[in-house]
């Protein structure tokens, strides 16, 4: 297992217990989905996963090896975040916020290799290099904020939300991205609300719900699953169901 | 005449830069405003007095480099101590100035009990030495400090822009966080932060403390720094340069300025806070203040 994540348990303050025993892994190579609604503590487990939250009870393991909830220690351990509403830094120029994706790597020739692997991913991003990122729209913000994190080469990169707020054309560019990323062999974990689009790349997904998982499987199951389509696909057997309380009535 | 106090005012104005960029540069990332800066300059100069006259007699430019680095040292020590734990615990920016006023006056004290009140004059290097100039006459010591601080300045920002850390510093300014997700460590980041706006200000203080005296309070000048770095903006770079280079211009000219037989020498410092009060009046984030964005 390259990431794995054992009995996680979240609070913020004492009354609010984000995530409830949360376990689960994510293989080498693999596009995990993690799909739930607002609120379920997606956010969160993505927070605690890269240092910021401290979990109270719980292991984060890369190749077994237990990484300590601070921050850069786990970018040094090979994770990387795509925050949701990105979190670029406007005033700076799209090759600067690059660079800090690579703030953690020596070596200058690999730095440049990965420079070239994001334009060829999002070739719009070398023709805007030196403009300020918050210049650029929605959709190359989004690009940007994924070949950022690309820049630590990461063993895992972490998604989340990146559908959020982009127009539907631009929905699909980024899911295709995120699998050109993962068929070169960067793991990929995906936290989303667009279930849909999360579970048709995934090979495998989870259904998180106020801070537990609930349902697990294959992404192709699920879409199958009649409670992941009646709760997070829309496509509710409406029929049934009001056939169900006219029964009832009669 | 008036290209004289035209070039005494650039001088002690560029040395208000000096103390306003450290000022702005804490702000800038962490949101407050570190008042023991004045402190940390007033250690600036003694170190330098204290190499220079006390114990050694280092040349000018030796003590200059070791003041600074010493002064850096020092601010660095002030966060660790005083800053670094009410930062990690995300203390509202309140109360790193309180502790921050804290660190100023106990400093301060502190110099008052071991070394004294007196005043104490660094060597004048070259601060009674003249340059003619046609009609002009111009201290070289004030053409040195002008010319050493734009130097230093000017440094300040190539590192800034070019260097890993520099960037991450002004990307720090708008989302700390999101530079800590990146992989940067934040308590080595605020580290090099203070370990630069100390240096700036131990240059400042040496500078200060040859063109007048190395005393206790010598630190309270930075008031005028601070209001340099309000004018200009609190947290942009420009902004404080552009500040104190403006609010020394100013009290230059109000210093040799009269009204009928009046000079309005005594009342300078009047001048330079009144302008921070009405300024704020109507230009509250100063000339190139950031206006306060939601980060979404």
């Amino acid at each position: 297992m390259l990431l794995s994540v054992e009995g996680l348990n979240v609070f913020y303050g004492e009354a609010i217990h984000a995530l409830r025993d949360v376990s689960f892994g994510v293989e080498e190579g693999e596009i995990v989905s993690i799909i739930g609604a607002n609120g379920a503590g997606k956010s969160t487990l993505m927070w605690t996963l890269v240092g910021l939250l401290k979990p109270k009870s719980g292991r984060i393991l890369m190749r077994g090896k237990p990484i300590r909830p601070i921050p850069h220690l786990s970018v040094a351990a090979g994770i990387a975040l795509v925050p949701e509403r990105r979190r670029l830094f406007p005033h700076l120029t799209v090759r600067e916020n690059l660079i800090l994706g690579a703030y953690l790597r020596k070596d200058r020739k690999g730095v440049e290799e990965d420079a070239e692997l994001v334009y060829r991913l999002f070739p719009i991003l070398k023709e805007r290099l030196s403009q300020y990122a918050g210049t650029l729209s929605g959709g190359q913000q989004q690009m940007l904020a994924i070949g950022r994190a690309l820049m630590s080469r990461p063993k895992v990169l972490l998604l989340d939300e990146p559908s959020l707020g982009l127009a539907p054309v631009l929905v699909d560019q980024v899911f295709k991205a995120i699998q050109d990323i993962a068929s070169s062999g960067t793991t990929i974990l995906l936290v989303e609300q667009n279930a849909l689009e999360a579970l048709q790349i995934a090979h495998r997904a989870y259904v998180l719900e106020v801070g537990r998982i609930v349902l697990e499987g294959k992404g192709k199951e699920l879409l199958d699953n009649p409670i992941v389509r009646a709760a997070y696909l829309g496509v509710a057997q409406h029929t049934e169901i009001l056939l169900e309380r006219t029964d009832n009535k009669v | 005449m008036f290209i004289q106090t035209i070039i005494t005012g650039l001088s002690i104005g560029s040395v208000y830069a000096l103390m306003a960029v450290g000022y702005s540069l804490v702000f800038s990332v962490l949101n407050f405003s570190n008042f023991a800066h004045g402190a940390i300059i007033t250690l600036g100069a003694y170190i330098a007095w204290a190499l220079m006259v006390h114990y050694l007699q280092v040349p000018f430019l030796l003590a200059l480099l070791l003041s600074m680095g010493g002064a850096g040292a020092l601010a660095f020590l002030n966060e660790r101590i005083a800053y670094s734990t009410l930062r990690r615990r995300r203390a509202p920016s309140l109360y790193l100035m309180i502790s921050a006023m804290g660190v100023a006056i106990s400093l301060q004290n502190i110099l008052y009990a071991t070394i004294g009140a007196k005043l104490y004059a660094l060597p004048p290097v070259f601060a009674m030495d003249v340059v003619h100039m046609g009609e002009l006459t111009i201290s070289k010591m004030d053409i040195f400090a002008f010319v050493f601080s734009a130097f230093t300045i000017a440094i300040l920002h190539l590192i800034l822009v070019r260097t890993k850390v520099g960037v991450a510093i002004r990307a720090a300014a708008h989302d700390m966080e999101m530079v800590s997700v990146l992989g940067v460590n934040l308590d080595v980041l605020v580290g090099v932060l203070f370990f630069i706006a100390g240096s700036l200000g131990g240059m400042a203080g040496v500078f200060m403390g040859v063109k007048y005296m190395v005393y206790p309070s010598m630190g309270w000048i930075t008031n005028k720094a601070y209001i340099g770095a309000v004018i200009g903006g609190l947290g942009s770079l420009p902004g404080a340069i552009v500040g104190g280079l403006l609010l020394g211009l100013l009290e230059a000219l109000v210093s040799v300025s009269s009204i009928g037989d009046t000079s309005l020498s005594t009342y300078r410092d009047v001048f330079s806070f009144g302008i921070l009060v009405i300024l704020l009046i109507f230009k509250p984030t100063g000339f190139f203040g950031r206006h306060v964005e939601d980060k979404l």
